[in-house]
């Protein structure tokens, strides 16, 4: 069969100035997450400043956060229209301006605006390319690469917090926000390096008579507005358009839906313990600044997990299995929280807060992997979009239940085994509908390769294509065009 | 009627003060009065009432499900000492004056001795860096048991000796230990003396050097946190010479034992800026800080915002120059939409350029 044909654009090139593009990756996730969380130094000042509570300050980063998940899809139409480098200069510019106007803000409600809404949505619009842009760049080595740029968020909290620090005591919070303003535009050089490629796109029509075959091994997927180009019926309609930017077809695929209802109930356990470690350290009587530390070795080991999480994925003996490692971090992840109330002493908490910076890491570093795993690079865009805006929901609710938990009991063990308990449940959900999945694969591989044989199947396959439904392949993605590349990829698909 | 709680007999030195507890119930409820005889063998028991002996005793009574009464004296004297008689009686006919009031009154006594407070003498010695605190008691005395010295409601020091003397060292100056200290002696009753040590006021600032923005309030704070407090708090100003810094305009002074505060209204870079004096005086001498005030200007900000935007300028310029300049060497990778007919159309192009260039060669 002929390898991948003249049409089809060359492979993701794993390298070159792949490593420029995930260095811009790096800074632009770090900022994304990193930046929320580092802000909580100046609240003290403002609050004092503008004579308002302690909740109606915390507003701030919760505005800042719900936006930064929830424009996950405005972001995705704007990737699929534009591509990615555009949208991340954008939101760069978009962040820098929502910061310098901050500085000059007179009422907590113009922070809120500044700070909250228009930050929020820069970072938005930081995050998701960054995510998206990675894999059109990796594919061998995806996994790594995940992990490596998942590894900015950690690196820069680093960063960010006694730099926060300087700043706030050398320049107070209104100078602090205009240098930060200017350090947020730092991600426009970021999404400089974001040059396009088209690689992991390569869309071959089946109406293209000559790659008539290789449209059957190649994965048939959509890419926005080359399906309209190339749709001999027409017939947009305003679903159609919609469905042009943001792939909602997504919702029928087995894969996607079975990511999204794993993770969705993951997160509602997934932030709450970071959030009240250091007040439950200091419960137990711990001072404040070894409760401080105990958040810092979680940090440090966030950020050597996620890079060897991301190695070890990309190993040829994880990586065809990667939605079982995925559940099994998770799960990991709320065993460590159903065992801390066995920790009283100090020493307990660090080896706590180790084993959880270890899981943690490992969860972030799989996030988008295993969802780019399951839909393909082509679909990420919109898959990453809806998956986003669901899960802000939850991460949003998280920790205020896990907060009532506390105070309706009155001990905080409780808020931990509800953490546990749903990441558990999450983990095992996903390790058994994966096995589900990985089956119904194998079986539609089968199924795929039988037809190949025969030619007469082709054609009548061919014909019955165009008025197929797009979503009912699955997608098992990547893993094909590697072993026509002859990379010598060993997967075992069960049963193939 | 019958007693709950009885008085009991207590041993007390001068100028302190007793309390006495009765509680008695019955139906109806009873009343409590308190009786006192002296050790003189003349005398006979008088009642006491709330107010009596120039307002050192006081009665303090409740009649709810039961009947309970305290007797507290204050600053006894030896002629205290004697036999106090806790009375009560439910009989309606109790205070009747033709009737006997034995037969009617159920009576409960405690003894309450005073003995003569022995005096003691309290010393602090400084030499070769430490400091020895010390009790002499000198009179005659109870028997000693042992011997307790506290310091701001912590034990420090506890012994089992009988002497009537004794000391506590510490290691330091005088300036760092400064306070109250009390030697208690373990007896019956139990005898307290004390010890402190006084310094002049060791004021220090909070913070030595103080940033404020410009227009914004600028607050400087020193504090003293030795014994005894601070009288008087006064700030001074260097740069234009020194002046005292009323609170008045611009400035507002909150002071108190043992913190002052100095808040500066809308500061001013010209004005504002310069060393800041806080000075605090008490019976025993005067202290002094200095804090230093620098004043942000609104723009100090500005420099560092403007050098990182321009670095971020230089680096987009120059990752879109090397970009621009790669172009022609690499295969586009831009769109690929139509990718076979891209590839045609190359191919198309490369055809003719390649005819171009034959022909040209030719």
């Amino acid at each position: 069969p002929a390898p991948a044909a003249a049409g089809r654009a060359p492979g993701p090139p794993d390298g070159g100035w792949g490593w420029m593009v995930l260095f811009g990756a790096f800074i632009s996730i770090g900022f994304a997450y990193a930046f929320p969380k580092g802000l909580a130094i100046f609240f003290k000042e403002i609050q004092d400043f503008f004579g308002t509570s302690y909740s109606e300050i915390a507003w701030v980063s919760s505005i800042m956060l719900a936006t930064t998940y929830g424009a996950g899809p405005i972001s995705s139409i704007l990737v699929n229209r534009y591509g990615s480098r555009p949208v991340v200069m954008f939101g760069g510019l978009l962040c820098g301006v929502g910061m310098i106007s901050a500085a000059f803000c007179t009422s907590i409600l113009q922070l809120y605006v500044c700070v909250g809404f228009i930050t929020g949505f820069g970072l938005a619009l930081n995050l998701q390319p960054s995510v998206i842009i990675i894999g059109k760049y990796f594919l061998k080595r995806r996994p790594m690469a995940n992990g490596l740029a998942m590894a900015g968020s950690p690196v820069m909290l680093c960063t960010l917090a006694p730099l926060n620090q300087f700043l706030f005591e050398n320049f107070g919070w209104r100078g602090s926000f205009l240098i930060l303003g200017a350090i947020l535009l730092n991600c426009c050089v970021a999404g400089a390096l974001f040059r396009p490629i088209g690689a992991g796109t390569a869309p071959v029509k089946s109406q293209v008579t000559e790659e008539g075959k290789d449209a059957l091994k190649g994965k048939i997927t959509e890419d926005g507005p080359l399906e309209n180009k190339t749709e001999e019926e027409g017939g947009k309609d305003c679903f159609e358009k919609v469905n042009q930017y943001l792939d909602f077809s997504l919702f029928k695929h087995r894969g996607f839906l079975i990511y999204m209802i794993g993770n969705v109930l993951m997160f509602l356990g997934f932030f709450a313990p970071i959030v009240f470690l250091a007040p439950y350290a200091k419960h137990t009587g711990i001072d404040e600044y070894s409760a401080a530390f105990l958040l810092s070795i979680l940090a440090v080991v966030d950020m050597v997990a996620r890079p060897t999480t991301g190695i070890i994925a990309n190993s040829r003996w994880v990586r065809p299995r990667i939605q079982y490692f995925f559940s099994f971090a998770i799960a990991f992840n709320g065993a460590c929280h159903l065992l801390v109330p066995l920790a009283s002493s100090y020493t307990g908490l660090v080896v706590y807060s180790s084993f959880f910076g270890l899981a943690f890491g490992m969860v972030c570093a799989m996030l988008f992997e295993t969802l780019m795993d399951l839909v393909g690079a082509a679909r990420f865009t919109s898959a990453v979009g809806l998956v986003t805006i669901a899960e802000c929901c939850t991460i949003l609710l998280g920790p205020p239940i896990g907060g009532i938990l506390i105070d309706t009991f009155g001990d905080y063990k409780y808020m931990f085994i509800k953490c546990g308990a749903v990441m558990v449940l999450a983990g095992t959900f996903l390790f058994i509908m994966n096995y589900y999945n990985y089956r119904m694969l194998a079986k539609e591989e089968k199924e795929r390769k039988t037809k190949e044989e025969d030619p007469e199947a082709v054609r009548t396959e061919n014909e019955a294509k165009k008025n197929w439904n797009k979503d009912s392949i699955q997608d098992g993605p990547e893993l094909e065009s590697l072993k026509e590349k002859g990379e010598g990829l060993k997967k075992e698909m069960n049963g193939t | 009627a019958g007693f709950i709680k009885s008085p009991l007999s207590q041993k007390r030195l001068t100028q302190d003060s007793v309390e006495l507890y009765c509680e008695a119930i019955g139906s109806p409820i009873p009343e409590i009065q308190w009786w006192f005889e002296g050790n003189d063998p003349n005398e006979t028991y008088a009642q006491l009432w709330d107010g009596a002996r120039q307002d050192r005793v006081k009665i303090n009574a409740t009649y709810n499900l039961h009947s309970t009464s305290t007797i507290s004296i204050a600053n006894l004297t030896g002629d205290d000492s004697g036999m106090y008689e806790c009375r009560a009686s439910n009989d309606p006919d109790r205070n009747h004056l033709s009737k006997s009031p034995k037969v009617k009154w159920i009576r409960s006594q405690a003894n309450v001795f005073v003995i003569e407070r022995p005096e003691i003498t309290p010393l602090v010695t400084e030499s070769s860096g430490k400091l020895t605190l010390s009790c002499n008691m000198s009179g005659p005395h109870p028997i000693i048991k042992g011997h307790k010295w506290i310091h701001k409601d912590k034990v420090l020091e506890e012994d089992e000796n009988s002497n009537a003397f004794t000391s506590y060292t510490i290691e330091g100056k005088m300036e760092e230990h400064s306070g109250i200290y009390e030697c208690i002696f373990e007896a019956n009753p139990q005898i307290r003396g004390e010890v402190n040590i006084s310094v002049a006021p060791q004021v220090t600032a909070y913070k030595k050097s103080e940033h404020g923005n410009e227009g914004d309030t600028g607050v400087l704070t020193c504090k003293n946190p030795s014994y005894p407090a601070v009288t008087t708090w006064s700030w001074y100003k260097s740069g234009h010479g020194v002046s005292a810094v009323n609170a008045s305009g611009r400035y507002i002074i909150k002071s108190s034992g043992n913190k002052t505060e100095l808040r500066i209204l809308k500061l001013d870079i010209e004005q504002d800026t310069g060393d800041y004096f806080c000075n605090g005086t008490n019976s025993h001498g005067t202290g002094e800080a200095t804090v230093n005030l620098r004043v942000r200007s609104r723009l100090a900000a500005l420099w560092p915002f403007l050098g990182i935007v321009a670095e971020v300028l230089v680096l987009v310029t120059i990752i879109f120059i090397y970009e621009k300049r790669r172009k022609p060497d690499e295969v586009p990778d831009g769109k690929r939409q139509l990718g076979l007919n891209l590839a045609g159309k190359s191919n198309a192009t490369n055809h003719k350029d390649k005819n171009v260039r034959q022909r040209n060669a030719n």
